[in-house]
């Protein structure tokens, strides 16, 4: 029964390292190599899914210090990252707040709109506070390619949450 | 209409203050937090700048640490593969050397002469020397959507200041942006926010402008110049930061320059500890 309940943990905590481990390591999802213009934020697609769908295993400060920890690998200033996961989280949980029951077409729509308000704060505070300067067509293509992949990622951790932790859907 | 939008004030109020069970804090006081952060880190003070580099360094370490499974395995697959070829490059690399070999006295003979020529022009690369070049290992190699950067293992405690050239077998790579006790910075060549004065092989002045792409592009040439194919494109030295004259890339047929050492493909890196920038 013991074993049981720290596989469970195990399962629980799997987005969340997942999180950590994907702000932390050199691993990215900037796959200019592959195709020039192909770079996605999955760091948002993960935190909006599962505070959508199970926020008791991403919780608020965690998501917090993994944002601390993405500025400083990516040489952001400090604090940008996390304000733009906690806009995300702050949807996630009005979303959760205000619907009975979410589908893929619901959680997508939503999700374009967090991502949008995520995005303008993150830009306007660095372009407006910083030194640092970004192309917009990246911003536009990290934003398209982010939007168009998160039914594919809905689905990928839909199947992880019904495999592995259990659904409880809102 | 007034229920509806009572229940979005308190969805809205929820969102923000909700805490409990795992949440141990509302979104609206970390959002605080991070702002207060934000600002800290941007209008530093002295008490926040060093604050900053511990965390960098710590941080850094612990990148370097969690990304060695995603060195290791591409090195395995890579030494596989090296060791099937390893008979054929056997062969090449014996041919080689005896050509190196002979090539290798004239090779001294040159360096003597260029010495004495150095010594007659009295420039300043000859008053170098390799006490001022420092060898770092790429420690963290991120490859961000919007930043072009680098984290070596070089930091202020071997003598790395900001603004410092960075080469790679002599062929400029970056220069160094933010410094920490251990570690440093690097910004790369083809970062958005790099501008380097560069000279062309027949004497035109640019910047070299990075576009945030794989290759930069030449920004304030001459009038009327035509950027034609292979054209070499050297560090200008004339902001007194890079040492004039050293390699960057050539043109390539679209008119931007393909650079001689592959941002992505760095390793080790030397930093130059150009006298210049310590004075600054």
């Amino acid at each position: 029964m013991a074993k049981i309940s720290i596989i469970n943990k195990i399962f629980n905590s799997g987005p969340l390292l997942l999180l950590y481990y994907l702000c932390i390591s050199e691993i990215d999802t900037n796959l200019e190599k592959v195709f020039e213009i192909f770079t996605l934020n999955f760091q948002i697609i993960l935190i909006y899914f599962w505070v959508l769908k199970r926020p008791e295993i991403m919780a608020n400060g965690h998501i917090f210090v993994a944002g601390l920890i993405n500025d400083v690998v990516m040489g952001f200033p400090l604090g940008i990252s996390s304000l733009s996961y906690l806009i995300m989280i702050f949807f996630g949980t009005y979303v959760r707040n205000k619907s009975v029951n979410t589908t893929i077409a619901s959680d997508w729509f939503t999700f374009f709109m967090a991502m949008i308000f995520s995005n303008i704060l993150f830009f306007t505070l660095i372009n407006n506070f910083s030194e640092l300067s970004f192309s917009f067509a990246k911003i536009g293509y990290n934003m398209f390619f982010t939007l168009f992949t998160f039914p594919i990622f809905w689905l990928l951790f839909n199947i992880y949450q019904i495999s592995f932790i259990g659904s409880r859907d809102a | 209409m007034s229920v509806s939008r009572d229940d979005f004030s308190i969805a809205f109020r929820s969102a923000l203050l909700q805490r409990g069970g795992a949440q141990k804090f509302s979104v609206l006081s970390l959002i605080f937090l991070a702002l207060i952060i934000f600002f800290l880190d941007i209008y530093g003070t002295k008490f926040t700048k060093p604050v900053r580099a511990f965390i960098n360094d710590v941080v850094y370490r612990v990148t370097y640490l969690a990304s060695a499974p995603t060195r290791f395995f591409p090195q395995v697959g890579q030494n596989i593969s090296s060791f099937m070829d390893v008979r054929e490059e056997n062969k090449r690399l014996k041919a080689l050397v005896e050509k190196y070999e002979s090539l290798k006295l004239n090779v001294e003979f040159l360096a003597d002469e260029n010495k004495n020529l150095q010594k007659i022009l009295e420039t300043e690369y000859f008053n170098q020397n390799l006490s001022n070049i420092v060898l770092a290992k790429v420690l963290v190699d991120k490859n961000s959507p919007f930043l072009k950067s680098i984290i070596i293992n070089k930091g202020t405690r071997t003598g790395i200041l900001k603004g410092m050239p960075v080469t790679k077998d002599n062929y400029l790579v970056g220069r160094v942006v933010e410094t920490n006790y251990l570690s440093s910075r690097v910004l790369l060549l083809n970062d958005l926010n790099s501008r380097i004065p560069v000279t062309l092989d027949q004497g035109a002045q640019a910047i070299l402008s990075g576009s945030g792409s794989k290759n930069p592009i030449l920004e304030y040439l001459p009038e009327d110049y035509e950027i034609i194919e292979d054209i070499n494109v050297f560090a200008s030295g004339k902001d007194g930061i890079f040492t004039p004259g050293t390699p960057v890339g050539k043109t390539n047929e679209k008119g931007e320059v393909d650079l001689f050492v592959d941002p992505n493909q760095l390793s080790f890196v030397t930093v130059n500890k150009n006298t210049q920038v310590q004075s600054k």
